[in-house]
Parts: structure tokens; C-alpha cells; sequence
């Protein structure tokens, strides 16, 4: 479980300083999947760096298991970071001069994970275990990095915008990738998209607006990548 | 492999200056050595002329070793610190997947490899032309001729000691570059300093504050820049002064040596100058600045730094040559020192020449190269 208690988080100082998150809280359950929905410079990304141990807040608390991970020094983040949790951005951040299968490695090293070929095959690129980022798609290079922090087997994996530098038919479809391997692995989820049909995917949808929580609402039925309408 | 062998090749700098330390040093050294077992064994006034020998060959060694030794060093820092800020975004990732810091940095034991190279062709080279040096150093015959004795801790000290010492510190200073926040790695957002933010808009024109946060933003740069300058004028003269000193063999070698790492440390500076600033020269242009006026408020800010680098190298070149002739030669009668203004104008003017004809090749380099080009580098 994770909590979010009062979460405020400031940028720069004096008279130039902004409050980008002014107290946010919410919790969400082991295995679910959130969606932090909201308008662009909205504080979505702010809030994910927050809660994933990215970046440390001004204020309030973020709680994993009951273990505060605001309070933690470097190292322990570190380590925290290396079990616990897994990232996916929009921007893919491969290594250039790795191959695939090597860009998958360094995730399945972490959790000494010797089964990471299955998991480059699920996300369709069993037969590119070779190839360089630079000779594939947008679409493929996005597989990679999803099929990276899966190999890490995370608790919890953050996706800030996966779908951003995607077309609608490749982003669909990665939505896909990510979304049946979450309900067959079981782990939290939490997605930031400004994406409104997306959050019908999702368990949970936390809306933000200038830096609070507008609304929080559970989706009674989800629907998948496909059913979307998007 | 995180780091490339192709990444540590390039490190041709320090190649090359790694080489030129050890072509002296370990042929000092061996002379040294030599000329210390022959002393043991030679009578009194011999004894006496041995000894001085080998006061130069320390000195020598010193000063050579030390001075190219720190500047590689820096090279290396230099390259490292590039190296890191081009890839943030990928060491960014791999720290927010819970690598930490130290295993990140433990790839970049790599860059110890230019020095490997540098070193082992130097002291090859080195032994290839020792008969010669050690013809040179016992001519005029007051002394016998001395046979060359391999000694395996010139390899030591020349070689794989500083390989393994640059490899290790390459490995402690990406330790240090990486530990800050991941997520100012991962974004492209410079961090805002707490000055930068209080510093109210100034309504200095455009290009004046754009040549301001030029210089701010590359600091690393800066320094480059002085220190090339630095070399160039601390070499050129000290060589030249020397002379009376040092005979005309080891005036050589330092002028050689002298000129190649300041042209080399002067052509990476300049070059990443112009390359590091290819962006906003690049997006000035688009917005219908003209030419001159981007190079000026892009590359002008460099300028006094490299002159001021130049100032301070002539002042230390006379300050270290005053102490050494004073401190070493002493007791052999030598002409006092005197600065020389004739030669510092000479290289003053060199440097001129140098320097901004390097601004300017590289000038033409960038404009040859198409914006849009520049812009999908990225
Ligand atoms: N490092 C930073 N320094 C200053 N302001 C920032 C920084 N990061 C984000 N901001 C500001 O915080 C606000 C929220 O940013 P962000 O969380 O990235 O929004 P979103 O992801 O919802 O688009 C924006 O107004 C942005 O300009
Ligand atoms: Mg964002």
C-alpha cells in the first residue's frame, strides 16, 4: 500500500518561488493501477517523481508499507529504488550502443532475473534481441524500455506519459503490452497521461488541477487499450 | 559495457600528452638510475659531476611529470565531466532503476585505457632513442659512457602506475559527477540555483545577458580555456629560458612537448567552445541575428579568460624557473634569471594567432553545417 500524506512541493526561492504541489494525498491498494489525470503543467509529473522516490518533498509524507521514503537518505533510495520500483518515461532513455537484449539486461541484473528473454518475447521483440535502439521504431524502442523495468519484476512501476511520443495505433498497443502484463504479474500501476480516455483503463483516476487533487474516483468497469475509443 | 571503447578512444588528448610525460620521464629516470649505480663506483670528483646529473634528472623528472601529469588529469576530468552531462538522460535512468552511484562509475574505468596507450607507446619510444640521450648527456667526455640497464620500475612508474591511477580516478570523479538528484539527470532542465532564481530580469539587451549565461553555464569550459592558455604561455617561454639552464636537447623537448599539449588542450577547448554552443549559435541565426554578433556574444565571453590564463602562465613560468635557479643551480655559477620581455612578446603573439585563428576555423566549421542539421542532434 502506498500513502501519500499532504504532499507539497516547491520550485526555486524567494519571490520566484512556486508551489507546484500545494498538499496532496491519497492511498492506492497493492496490484491496482492509478491514473493521475490532468491539464499540462498541472503538477502530474511533479507528483510521480514525488511518490516514486525521485525527488523528496517539501512537505508532508509518502508511505510504502508503512516505511516513510521522504525520510530517507541516498543510499537507502537507492536501494529502495533498485527493489522496489520500475520506470517508464516518455522519452525511452535506451543506452545507444547496447543491443535489446543487453538495454533489458541491466534491469534483469538488479533483481537477478535470468528470465528476462520471455519477458523481451511479451512485449513482442524476440526476434530484435540484437539490434541497436537506433534501428527501430519508436513503438519497439518504447517495448524496450517497458520490457526493461518489467524485467526488474518491480513492486510498483511509474509511467510518466508512456504513450507521449507514440502515434495512436503503436501507443495502443504498447497500452496493451503494459496493461496485460500488470494484471498477469499483479503489481501497482501508476500512469500519468493528460489523456482522458486512458483513465477508463485504470482502477483508480486522480485528477489534478494547479497543484491539488480535483476529484479521486474508482472506475466500476475497465476497459481495455482497444475498447477505449481513443 | 555502459561506456564504449569508442568513448575512451577519444581520449587522444590524453594520449598524447600521457606519451609525451612518459618519452621524458622514463628516459630521466633510466638515466637516473644508471648514472646512480655508476656514482657508487666512480671516484670523488666523478662522484661530484654524477651527482649533479642527477639533481637535473629529478628536476627534470618533476617538472615534467608533475606539470603534464596534472594536466592530463584535468583532460580527463574534463572529458569525464562531458561525457556525463551528454548522457545524462541514460545515467539518469540506470540511477532511478537502482543502480547506485559507485557501480555506475565503475564502467568508467575505460578511460584508463588513453593513458595505457599513451604511456606504453611513450616508454617504447623512449627506450628506442635512450643511446642517443644517453650519448648526448655524457658527451664532451669528462665522463665515461654508460651502458643502459633495463630497470622494470621505470615501467612501473611510467606505465602501469598511472594507467591504474587514472582508471581509478576516472572511476572516484564519475562517482562524485553522478551523485546528485536523478531527477535533474533524467530532465533536461538545468537546475535552478537559488542565485539565479533571486536575480531579478535585467533589461540589458539581449545578447549581452545571453554572453553572461553563456559563461555561467559552462564554467568547465572556462577553466579549459585558461588552462590551455596557461600551457601555452608557461611552455613557450620556460623553454625558451631554460636554455642557459638546461642545454639545448632538453630545450628542445620541452618546446616540442610545450607546444603540442597547449595546441592540443587549446584545439579540444575551442572545439567544444563552438561545438558546445552550436545550439544557440545554431537558434540565434534562425531568429536573424547576424553572424558576427553571434560569435561574439557566444564565443567574445571566452576571450578575456584566455588572455587572463596567458598572464598568469608568464608569471609562472618566471616564478618557478626563479626558484629552481636559485634552489638547484646555485653552486654551479649560473647568470641570474631576468624576464624576458622579447620572448614573452613573441608568444604573446603566437597565442594571438593561435587562438583566434582557431575561433575563426571553427567559426566557418559551424556555419558550413546546416541548422537543421545542429538541431537533430538531439
Ligand atoms: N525543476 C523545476 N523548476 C521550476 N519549475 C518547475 C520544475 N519542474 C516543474 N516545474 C513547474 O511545475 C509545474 C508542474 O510541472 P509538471 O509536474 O511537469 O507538470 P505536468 O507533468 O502536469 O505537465 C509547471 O508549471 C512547471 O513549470
Ligand atoms: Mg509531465
Amino acid at each position: 500500500m502506498i500513502e501519500i500524506k499532504d504532499v507539497v512541493k516547491r520550485y526555486g526561492a524567494g519571490e520566484s518561488c512556486v508551489e507546484v504541489l500545494k498538499g496532496v494525498s491519497f492511498n492506492i491498494e497493492d496490484g491496482r493501477f492509478a491514473v493521475i489525470l490532468g491539464a499540462s503543467g498541472s503538477g502530474k509529473s511533479t507528483l510521480l517523481n514525488v511518490a516514486s522516490g525521485l525527488d523528496k518533498p517539501d512537505g508532508g509524507s509518502v508511505i510504502y508499507d508503512g516505511e516513510n521514503i521522504s525520510l530517507y537518505d541516498d543510499k537507502q533510495l537507492t536501494q529502495f529504488r533498485k527493489n522496489k520500483v520500475g520506470f517508464i518515461f516518455q522519452q525511452y532513455y535506451l543506452l545507444p550502443h547496447l543491443s535489446v537484449e543487453q538495454n533489458v539486461k541491466l534491469g534483469a541484473d538488479l533483481a537477478k532475473n535470468e528470465d528476462y528473454k520471455s519477458i523481451i518475447t511479451a512485449v513482442g521483440l524476440g526476434d530484435k534481441l540484437r539490434k541497436r535502439p537506433s534501428s527501430l521504431s519508436g513503438g519497439e524502442q518504447q517495448r524496450v524500455a517497458i520490457a526493461r523495468a518489467l524485467a526488474k519484476k518491480p513492486q510498483v512501476l511509474f509511467l510518466d506519459e508512456p504513450t507521449g511520443a507514440l502515434d495512436e495505433q503503436t501507443g495502443r498497443q504498447a497500452l496493451d503490452y503494459i496493461c496485460g502484463l500488470q494484471k498477469e504479474l499483479g503489481f501497482t500501476m501508476i500512469m500519468v497521461t493528460h489523456n482522458r480516455n486512458i483513465a477508463e483503463m485504470a482502477d483508480i483516476v486522480v485528477c489534478m488541477n494547479s497543484g491539488r487533487i480535483s476529484e479521486i474516483y474508482q472506475n466500476q468497469t475497465v476497459k481495455s487499450a482497444y475498447e477505449i475509443g481513443w | 559495457m555502459i561506456v564504449g571503447v569508442k568513448d575512451s578512444l577519444k581520449l587522444i588528448g590524453i594520449s598524447a600528452i600521457s606519451f609525451c610525460a612518459v618519452l621524458v620521464c622514463a628516459m630521466f629516470l633510466n638515466y637516473l638510475i644508471d648514472v646512480n649505480l655508476a656514482a657508487d663506483m666512480a671516484g670523488a670528483q666523478a662522484a661530484a659531476l654524477y651527482k649533479a646529473q642527477v639533481l637535473t634528472a629529478k628536476v627534470v623528472v618533476a617538472v615534467t611529470g608533475g606539470c603534464l601529469g596534472v594536466a592530463a588529469m584535468i583532460m580527463l576530468f574534463f572529458y569525464i565531466k562531458n561525457y556525463i552531462d551528454a548522457h545524462k538522460n541514460e545515467l539518469g535512468i540506470l540511477k532511478a532503476m537502482g543502480y547506485s552511484n559507485f557501480r555506475i562509475a565503475l564502467h568508467f574505468w575505460s578511460f584508463g585505457f588513453g593513458v595505457f596507450f599513451g604511456t606504453a607507446l611513450g616508454f617504447a619510444i623512449s627506450y628506442a632513442i635512450m643511446p642517443e640521450f644517453y650519448r648526448a648527456q655524457t658527451e664532451g667526455g669528462a665522463l665515461p659512457e654508460l651502458a643502459i640497464g633495463f630497470h622494470a620500475e621505470v615501467l612501473a612508474y611510467t606505465v602501469i602506475i598511472p594507467t591504474v591511477l587514472f582508471a581509478v580516478g576516472a572511476i572516484l570523479y564519475a562517482a562524485i559527477k553522478l551523485s546528485r538528484p536523478v531527477i535533474e539527470l533524467i530532465k533536461d532542465r538545468e537546475k535552478c540555483s537559488d542565485k539565479m532564481c533571486r536575480e531579478k530580469p535585467d533589461d540589458k539587451p539581449f545578447l549581452v545577458s545571453l554572453k553572461r549565461s553563456v559563461l555561467s553555464s559552462k564554467k568547465t569550459l572556462v577553466f579549459f580555456i585558461m588552462f590551455a592558455s596557461f600551457c601555452f604561455s608557461a611552455m613557450t617561454q620556460m623553454s625558451v629560458s631554460m636554455d642557459d639552464y638546461a642545454g639545448p636537447m632538453l630545450m628542445a623537448m620541452m618546446m616540442v612537448i610545450g607546444l603540442a599539449l597547449a595546441f592540443l588542450s587549446m584545439l579540444i577547448a575551442v572545439v567544444s567552445a563552438v561545438n558546445g554552443n552550436a545550439k544557440t549559435l545554431a537558434m540565434l541565426r534562425v531568429f536573424g541575428y547576424s553572424r558576427t554578433e553571434c560569435c561574439n556574444a557566444v564565443l567574445g565571453g571566452y576571450r578575456p579568460f584566455a588572455y587572463l590564463g596567458f598572464a598568469i602562465g608568464t608569471a609562472y613560468q618566471y616564478g618557478l624557473l626563479k626558484i629552481m635557479v636559485e634552489l638547484v643551480f646555485k653552486d654551479f655559477g649560473v647568470p641570474e634569471l631576468k624576464f624576458d620581455y622579447v620572448v614573452m612578446l613573441i608568444s604573446l603573439a603566437a597565442f594571438i594567432l593561435l587562438y583566434e585563428g582557431m575561433i575563426f576555423v571553427n567559426v566557418q566549421r559551424i556555419k558550413k553545417i546546416s541548422l537543421k542539421q545542429i538541431m537533430a542532434e538531439n
